[in-house]
């Protein structure tokens, strides 16, 4: 069983590694072949022919396309992502490593409040399944949910720093306080939908047999949902929690931007809109690899819980 | 989990849910804190009128924080908390191009000249500076009392091999040859052909000469560009990649932090030549949330009035009035021609449009007349303006006249304005140009958004008909406007306006040593210049600034210039 597990992980890492190639020259081919040159954007209004040669030169944006693409895969095995061209010559890991650390960071704290307020809401409301209470509460998550992030990004500050006077706007890295009220922001939106996945799983587990067992052995109501229905119905959360794992490392555009967090997100826009060639690259790298990794993570986990997907998955691959 | 810990839980989750509707219900009723007067109506629920409403009541809270808080407060420490932009080079002097760059990169550095508060040339390194031979050699005086951030004392020498690095063809700097080109030497030592510039000789330690190829009014104001900062060999030689990281100037501050996108954190050069900085830090916060909330929450001295707020803080409804502090910059907008291509190869078309458009109800309609309407092309502020100088007022009839005139009256081939932007619709003050053309002329211009790069490209290459654009002042002086923008050598001069009557006061004016006759001549290259119309200028830009009150000292000339030494913050509480 292990052997076939041990095989089937290393099939599908092999898998990925056409996967990354084909998306690194995709990305690379969209870069080099738009309009937007990173040397016009270098030097705006003082555009100089000369000098924009020797700059291509020294970033090689002079050189055959091929050539650029095989130089950079070199260069990548060497562990060397470039340079950015915007902040001046700071290698592409010094310019994106402390983000990634900045989102992941936040993304970790939004994932904990998502979970640590969704899972006993979504209990709460299958327990209170046939009151009005389930539909208020599930109802209210999905108003938050639909409210937009650059709504709640722009209302919140308002009420909780100036009118409240709770929290201050300044970032001051990711463990301060004032990181509370965009990881809040950021995780509003997310509180429904755990709620209410953990409110399917809840009724559908309280329907299994062995809570009948459960419950005709003469255990205490609550001993019941504790012990026999949440646990079980916790199972399924690890595929959202598994889902999200890649989302963990990528940027919230809106909170980041709002909030004036030096995140991945507000990053990867302004790489973008900088035509900081080697940082978006390295950026989409970074991300393709993380899902990629994230979804055989899950699929391995899956077959822990559930025999059958084991079973299936190592016969079919 | 025992069944109590359940109970709890689901009490916690009930409790939480009551906190967070309660506090929706607040934020969307208009959030009155219920320890004050204002019983305000319940906001609108579009977003951008409760905007408007929030300023209103936002007012109300910080009034009265601002008195507890005054002194534990950002105004308790002798340190500047301000905005800044990421830095979009390096903090090598002679890469930067940019503004946010050069912004710290004076505070860092210092060359022979600078720049005071009213944008006179003083003396930083050189102590003084004589002319000679007609204006074509410069001797100037080091003082022996300067020092690098690390105790180095300056000499002729740094200063000479500073100006040489830049020049150095494997720096490729991009501002050299329009700063320095004028020293003799520059551009062989630029194209490789020699190993020195001839033109810079260190006369002793602290005497040094440098010749010019002939004669330039304005290169003292050119040496005040963050190109002829002095930079110190001994660290680029040690660490040739690492160095502006943290580099060894000689100007008023040093670097503490810099984090790209985060911040960057300035402390005093005790010893600076010149009076050492009264701050203990300078902060430039280049992340965080919106300015003016953290204005308004005490978290920062310096911000900016947000658009849509420009009008509450002008009116003086807003509570941010009083500490609203406009500052004019050297900067113009204009809308440019293609004197080649038709329909604006005929002057009249020019003519005729620049007599089309009624700034003045641009201005006051959209910008709330907090621009400055463009009576020229030199700023008021700028060394050399005249009031004199004066551009095409509004007038449809004569407008239509002069259309009709030209020889496109009859037909008129399709006319694109370019901007530079991307998606969404073109800047408000562009359609309302165009609905005012449309008007007066029956003409019909379409706009045409391009992005930035592209946009530079096609300008270089001549390619824009027709194109809305800025410049901002590099030095101190009108030749940067009337110069570099329309003399026929210039390559700034996109739209390939020529004029021999322009480059001939041009030519003149570069060589005078007197002021006054050298900007009559720039006055008067400038007024042929609007005659001809190869250019609309349409507004001078005003800078909206917040200043705490107990900031003092804080200057915004409208340029670049080392201007933070300068801050003191009151401590007193007052």
């Amino acid at each position: 069983m292990s052997q076939g597990l041990a095989g089937y992980v290393i099939r599908r890492l092999l898998w990925t590694v056409p996967v990354i190639f084909l998306i690194s020259v995709f990305v690379f081919l969209l870069l080099r072949l738009a309009p937007q040159d990173p040397i016009d954007s270098l030097l705006g209004q003082r555009y100089d022919d000369e000098i924009a040669d020797r700059l291509r030169a020294k970033y090689g944006y002079d050189r055959p396309l091929h050539i650029q693409y095989l130089k950079y895969v070199q260069n990548l095995f060497q562990g060397d992502l470039g340079v950015s061209t915007r902040h001046g010559d700071f290698s592409v890991a010094e310019v994106v490593i402390p983000k990634i650390r900045v989102s992941a960071g936040m993304n970790i704290m939004a994932m904990i409040l998502i979970f640590g307020i969704g899972v006993p809401i979504g209990v709460y409301a299958a327990l209170v399944r046939g009151s009005f209470l389930d539909p208020l509460v599930i109802g209210f998550w999905l108003l938050v949910d639909a409210v937009p992030v650059f709504i709640t990004a722009v209302v919140a500050p308002w009420f909780f720093a100036l009118q409240l006077g709770w929290v201050d706007l300044t970032y001051e890295g990711v463990i301060h306080p004032n990181i509370i009220l965009p990881v809040f922001v950021m995780a509003l939106p997310g509180v429904a939908g755990v709620a209410r996945l953990m409110r399917a799983s809840v009724i559908q587990v309280s329907s299994e047999d062995y809570v009948r067992t459960a419950r005709a052995k003469g255990l205490r109501e609550r001993t019941v949902v504790t012990s026999h229905v949440v646990r079980n119905a916790l199972l399924p959360m690890v595929t959202v929690v598994g889902l999200s794992l890649p989302g963990l490392f990528t940027g919230t555009l809106f909170v980041e931007l709002l909030f004036g967090i030096p995140g991945i997100g507000r990053e990867a826009l302004l790489a973008v809109l900088g035509f900081d060639f080697d940082v978006v690259l390295g950026l989409v790298l970074f991300g393709s690899i993380l899902f990629v990794l994230a979804n055989i993570l899950i699929d391995i986990a899956y077959g822990f819980i559930d025999p059958r997907i084991r079973i299936t998955a190592a016969r079919s691959v | 989990m025992s069944n109590r810990t359940l109970g709890l839980m689901m009490g916690a989750v009930a409790l939480l849910i009551v906190a967070v509707a309660v506090v929706f219900v607040l934020v969307l009723s208009g959030g009155d804190d219920g320890d004050e007067e204002s019983p305000r109506a319940a906001a609108p629920t579009e977003a951008p009128d409760r905007e408007d409403a929030d300023t209103g009541d936002a007012r109300d809270s910080s009034d009265t924080r601002d008195d507890g808080r005054a002194v534990s407060g950002i105004c308790g420490e002798n340190r500047l908390i301000t905005f800044g932009d990421d830095p979009a080079t390096v903090f090598d002097p002679i890469q930067v191009g940019d503004a946010s760059t050069a912004e710290y990169t004076a505070e860092i550095f210092g060359g022979l000249v600078t720049l005071d508060l009213d944008l006179n040339v003083v003396p930083d390194i050189a102590e003084r500076w004589e002319i000679t031979d007609g204006g074509r050699v410069y001797t100037f005086f080091l003082r022996d009392d300067v020092v690098f951030h690390n105790g180095r004392r300056v000499t002729a020498d740094d200063v000479k091999y500073s100006l040489e690095r830049a020049a150095d063809p494997a720096n490729f700097s991009p501002t050299v040859l329009d700063y320095l080109g004028d020293i003799v030497g520059v551009r062989d030592k630029f194209n490789g052909s020699a190993d020195e510039i001839s033109g810079v000789q260190v006369i002793d330690e602290y005497t040094l000469r440098i010749e010019l190829d002939e004669p330039i009014s304005y290169f003292i104001q050119q040496l005040t560009y963050t190109i002829a900062y002095v930079v110190d060999r001994e660290q680029i030689e040690q660490d040739p990649d690492g160095w502006t990281r943290n580099p060894n100037g000689t100007g008023p501050f040093r670097v503490k932090v810099f984090r790209p996108l985060e911040e960057i954190v300035l402390i005093p050069n005790d010893r600076y030549h010149l009076g050492p900085p009264k701050l203990d830090e300078v902060v430039f916060s280049l992340s965080g949330g919106s300015l003016s909330t953290r204005f308004q929450n005490d978290e920062i001295h310096i911000a900016i009035v947000p658009a849509v707020e420009l009008a509450g803080v002008l009116s003086g409804e807003s509570e941010l009035s009083e500490h609203y502090r406009p500052a004019p910059q050297l900067s113009i907008f204009y809308i440019g021609f293609n004197v080649n291509q038709p329909p604006f190869d005929d002057p009249l078309v020019r003519q005729a449009f620049a007599h089309a458009i009624n700034r003045e109800a641009i201005n006051e309609v959209l910008f709330f007349d907090a621009a400055i309407v463009a009576d020229g092309l030199v700023p008021p502020n700028l060394p050399g303006y005249s009031e004199s100088v004066s551009t095409y007022p509004y007038d449809p009839e004569r407008a239509a006249e002069l259309l009709a005139q030209s020889r496109y009256a009859d037909e008129m081939p399709r006319i694109i304005l370019t901007f530079s932007g991307g998606g969404g619709d073109p800047p408000d003050n562009l359609q309302a140009y165009q609905q005012q053309w449309r008007e007066a002329l029956g003409v019909e211009v379409e706009i045409e958004a391009i992005e930035w790069s592209a946009y530079l490209r096609e300008l270089r290459r001549g390619e824009l008909q027709m194109y809305s654009a800025g410049w901002i002042a590099d030095y101190p002086d009108p030749e940067n406007f009337v110069g570099k923008l329309f003399s026929s050598e210039s390559r700034l001069n996109h739209g390939g306006y020529a004029n021999d009557r322009v480059d001939a006061l041009l030519a003149e004016a570069a060589t005078l040593q007197d002021q006054e006759a050298r900007y009559r001549l720039y006055q008067e290259a400038e007024q042929i210049i609007i005659d001809d119309a190869p250019v609309i200028p349409t507004f001078w830009t005003v800078r909206h600034y917040l200043v705490r009150e107990c900031v003092q000292n804080f200057v915004d000339p409208g340029t670049i210039v080392p201007k933070y030494r300068y801050i003191e913050i009151d401590t007193s509480g007052e």
